[in-house]
């Protein structure tokens, strides 16, 4: 496993500046701490899934009202619109993969330079724009259906992934390269054997994001006509029912929650090891 | 100026939990008020964690500092620190202060009146040479290496402290510059007479800079302290004399005049007088040169026998031209050099109007050395004696 | 182009409405914003030194941007009820992440010569902090902070949903009223707007992080 990238000094002294200095000199990962994040996460969620059960147990369908009990049949309702959130996220994820990742490579190379600083603005101020908006423009473009709500979240993630896949290239050691081409690697070479895989964990982290934030807005599919988890939520919003509104809400948490740990899980392992 | 020692380190130790081996183990030493001692050693000697430990930035797991005769081991170490000039290698100015605002840090935090800071913050900056109008409202990113460790410098002098720390200050910055700032600094401590702590690893800077030496070993140990011409002399054990290096010898003719010197007599001729006289005194004294002096006892030429006894031109225009001349101020350092420039190995004296005083040949050097070796080991073998 | 002359006209006719929204959304957006400023900075200094709680803080505020925006929205609705609140309380917990992250990592990157020779100089750890740590990290927080900004500016569109207010309500007046006269204009003003807003206040922000930093700082 990682040791500290600097020996700490753990001195007890009165002045505790000491260990604070040596502390703060370091971006250090102690051993301790990198379990921590790995696996609170897995933790949380199954909490999360515990408290859920229990909570759905608890409610007594047997004597609660119809809509309330028709809202939250599982093979009927919760459990299809889950499939139906998780197939939405997933064509727009690979959408934006598909897109996003060869434009950001096209746009670093040199012949794109003088556009990328333009694109780079666009994509900075791009962050402000509503899933919401976009989404309803779509509607009107497209109609009602699933697939509108595919090219809308695609579109909403391209800028993030986009600007990731940019700012990872950027950030290669420009001298690795030119050792690379130095030893007589074509181009191409360069970019598959020395950019891509030392870009890899910023645009990993850029993909990341891109599926939480389509996990996040295939919430609001239901307002187009394209099924998913935000029916149940709405349901809870439109009768007043708090029990089916959280039912919904921690529904989607956990399917988010567990992609982004799967996320996490998949960079650690897809990182060039060295890096 | 009292005897008691500005600085007393009394069995000053500093273990490091986890470890065995103490970084710095029962340290005693004092330093004069005045006086800049240096600490020099390898790389992982303790010098650096010493030094910090006088200003408690690291705290000591035993023993007692004392500051002008008071205890400060368990004082609070903000206030003491306030109290001493800290110079570090890479400087630390504050980006986002004025260079003026930087060297009135401290004084600021003591509350001095604004109208004292700034009289005070020009002073410090005519003094490291860089004018106030100029520099005081500037930002550290406008300043090159050495103008930044100038001002790291006026920075440690803000409250006019007693004490000043300094590691490894002229480090990062380029030889030529380096040398520059050393100078520069000797002369503003002839003027300040502060009491300075100073790390370096270079044994070079160490001599340079130094009124006394520690050299130090694992944990900081002390394998010898004194002047550095009596290390240069006398190294006391095999540590210190690889840690000196080669031309250790030569390093400690720097340290000693022509004037300190007897003079011996050596066969002279002076124009107009009878050239056999000379020639009588060449044979008395065995010797192969006799040196031509002109009516005013000014060196002129060197002459063989037989460059005398042949005739034809003056005397003057017969044997060697001189080269070598030194004055009584100059260094044996720098006579050996004039010595080797000259073929006959012999460098003339001269007083300030360049009149004749008298020679310094290799033998003189050599019995120099031997003379300030035996007083050396005479003054260990003493000390010795009386703390047996 | 006729749709964009027929856009103009709609936005000239609602120009009240419009701006009547856009200084709702604006509002929610700075109160979130200011919030999440106070108590990320001061959180973000208190974790910087400690690893352990550090590493577990900032996967917590990171776990908040993962739960989806409606979602949130949604369950706080049992506790403060419908309208502002729920909007309110959710996109303070999306703020924290980016603010709390930049002022860690702003506040490690401070160079360690100059925090030594701060510490050496007599300063303790308070005046460390305020006089040389805070205002050299202080321009990579107003990053994270205006990264924030600009975020919430986005999600709080969704405030209509649960009942709030803001530019989403031209988005959700063009939903419902689909088909008919109008509604694809009102939903071209809620998307453009929140844009224009967003860029508006990075501006502002950026004047701001000019005006509070050092002259020494800038390259």
């Amino acid at each position: 496993m990682s040791q500290p990238t600097i020996r700490l000094d753990h001195s007890r002294s009165t002045d505790d500046d000491e260990l604070d200095l040596a502390v703060t000199a370091a971006q250090t990962t102690t051993l301790r701490s990198r379990i921590v994040g790995i696996w609170l996460a897995p933790f949380g969620i199954l909490a999360l899934v515990a408290a859920l059960l229990l909570y759905y147990t608890s409610l007594d369908l047997a004597t609660a009202n119809i809509q309330q009990r028709s809202a939250l049949d599982w093979s009927t309702k919760l459990w299809p619109q889950t499939i139906e959130h998780l197939t939405i996220a997933f064509w727009a994820t690979l959408l934006v993969i598909i897109v996003a990742v060869p434009l950001g490579i096209l746009l670093t190379r040199p012949a794109f330079r003088g556009a990328a600083p333009w694109v780079l603005t666009v994509a900075n101020s791009g962050q402000a724009l509503p899933a919401y908006g976009l989404l309803i423009l779509f509607l009107i473009l497209l109609g009602q259906g699933t697939g509108t709500v595919i090219w809308a979240l695609a579109l909403y993630a391209l800028l993030p992934v986009l600007r990731n896949t940019m700012v990872g290239l950027d950030q290669v050691d420009r001298a690795t390269i030119e050792a690379g081409r130095g030893m007589g690697m074509t181009k191409r070479q360069a970019l598959t054997r020395i950019e891509l895989p030392l870009a890899v964990p910023v645009i990993i982290a850029g993909v990341r994001t891109a599926t939480i934030i389509n996990i996040g807005m295939a919430t609001l599919a239901f307002l187009v006509g394209g099924g998913g988890l935000g029916i149940t939520i709405n349901s809870g919003l439109k009768l007043q029912q708090n029990e089916v509104l959280i039912v919904g809400a921690v529904m989607v948490a956990i399917v988010a929650l567990t992609f982004d740990w799967l996320g996490a899980v998949a960079e650690r392992y897809l990182k060039p090891r060295g890096l | 100026m009292s005897d008691r020692p500005m600085i007393h380190l009394d069995r000053v130790t500093k273990v490091y939990p986890g470890s065995t081996v103490p970084a710095v183990e029962q340290l005693t030493m004092d330093i004069s008020q005045g006086e800049i001692l240096v600490l020099v050693g390898p790389s992982g000697c303790g010098k650096s964690t010493t030094l910090r430990l006088i200003n408690r930035m690291i705290e000591p797991s035993g023993g007692h500092i004392y500051f002008d005769g008071e205890d400060v081991t368990d004082v609070d170490p903000d206030l003491l620190r306030r109290r001493i000039g800290y110079v570090i290698q890479q400087i630390g100015l504050f980006p986002h202060h004025t260079i003026g605002e930087n060297i009135a840090t401290v004084p600021k935090m003591l509350g001095w009146d604004k109208k004292r800071i700034t009289a005070r913050v020009d002073e410090l900056l005519d003094m490291v040479g860089l004018e106030p109008g100029q520099y005081r409202d500037r930002y550290p990113r406008e300043l090159s290496g050495g103008q930044a460790q100038r001002i790291g410098v006026a920075r440690a002098l803000g409250a006019d402290p007693a004490v000043m720390l300094m590691d490894e200050p002229f480090g990062a910055i380029d030889p030529i510059t380096r040398d520059r700032l050393q100078n520069e600094f000797l002369r503003l401590q002839a003027e300040l007479k502060k009491t300075i702590v100073f790390v370096t690893h270079d044994i070079d800077e160490a001599i340079k800079m130094g009124d006394r030496i520690a050299i130090l070993g694992d944990r900081s140990v002390i394998r010898q302290i004194d002047t550095p011409e009596r290390i240069l002399a006398y190294p006391v054990d095999d540590f210190v004399d690889d840690f000196i290096g080669s031309g250790s010898t030569l390093k400690g003719l720097n340290f000693e005049r022509v004037s300190s010197l007897d003079l011996s007599d050596y066969p002279t001729l002076v124009e107009g007088e009878d050239p056999q006289r000379g020639l009588q005194m060449l044979d008395d004294a065995n010797r192969e040169w006799l040196l031509l002096l002109d009516r005013e006892h000014k060196p002129l030429r060197w002459l063989r026998r037989a460059d005398v006894e042949r005739g034809g031109r003056e005397l003057r225009q017969r044997g060697q031209h001189i080269r070598a001349e030194v004055e009584p101020n100059a260094t044996l350092h720098d006579t050996l050099e004039e010595m080797l420039n000259e073929s006959t190995g012999i460098c003339c004296v001269i007083d300030n109007r360049g009149r004749y005083q008298g020679v310094v040949e290799i033998n003189d050097l050599t019995e120099v050395i031997r003379k300030l070796r035996a007083e050396a080991k005479e003054h260990y073998d003493a000390l010795e004696a009386t703390s047996v | 182009m006729d749709g964009l002359q027929s856009w103009f006209s709609y936005v000239f006719d609602r120009w009240d409405d419009i701006l009547e929204a856009t200084l709702q959304h604006a509002r929610l957006v700075l109160i979130v914003v200011v919030a999440a400023t106070v108590i990320s900075v001061s959180l973000g200094i208190y974790i910087e030194r400690r690893p352990t709680l550090r590493n577990a803080v900032l996967s917590i505020a990171g776990i908040f941007l993962t739960i989806p925006s409606l979602a949130l929205f949604a369950l706080f609705i049992p506790l403060v009820g419908i309208g502002n609140p729920p909007a309110i309380m959710a996109l303070f917990l999306y703020s924290l992440l980016p603010i709390l992250r930049n002022t860690v990592t702003g506040l490690d990157e401070v160079s360690p010569a100059i925090v030594e020779s701060a510490r050496g100089m007599g300063m303790n750890r308070r005046q460390q902090l305020v006089r040389v740590r805070l205002p050299l990290a202080w321009p990579v927080i107003m990053a994270g902070v205006r990264v924030s900004s600009l975020l919430v500016v986005g999600i709080a569109a969704i405030a209509v949903l649960v009942g709030g207010d803001g530019l989403g309500s031209f988005i959700q007046g063009g939903l419902t009223r689909l088909g008919l006269p109008g509604s694809v204009e009102s939903v071209w003003v809620g998307t453009v707007f929140i844009v224009l807003l967003g860029l508006v206040l990075d501006i502002v922000f950026s004047v701001v992080q000019r005006f509070t930093s050092s002259p020494g700082l800038r390259i």
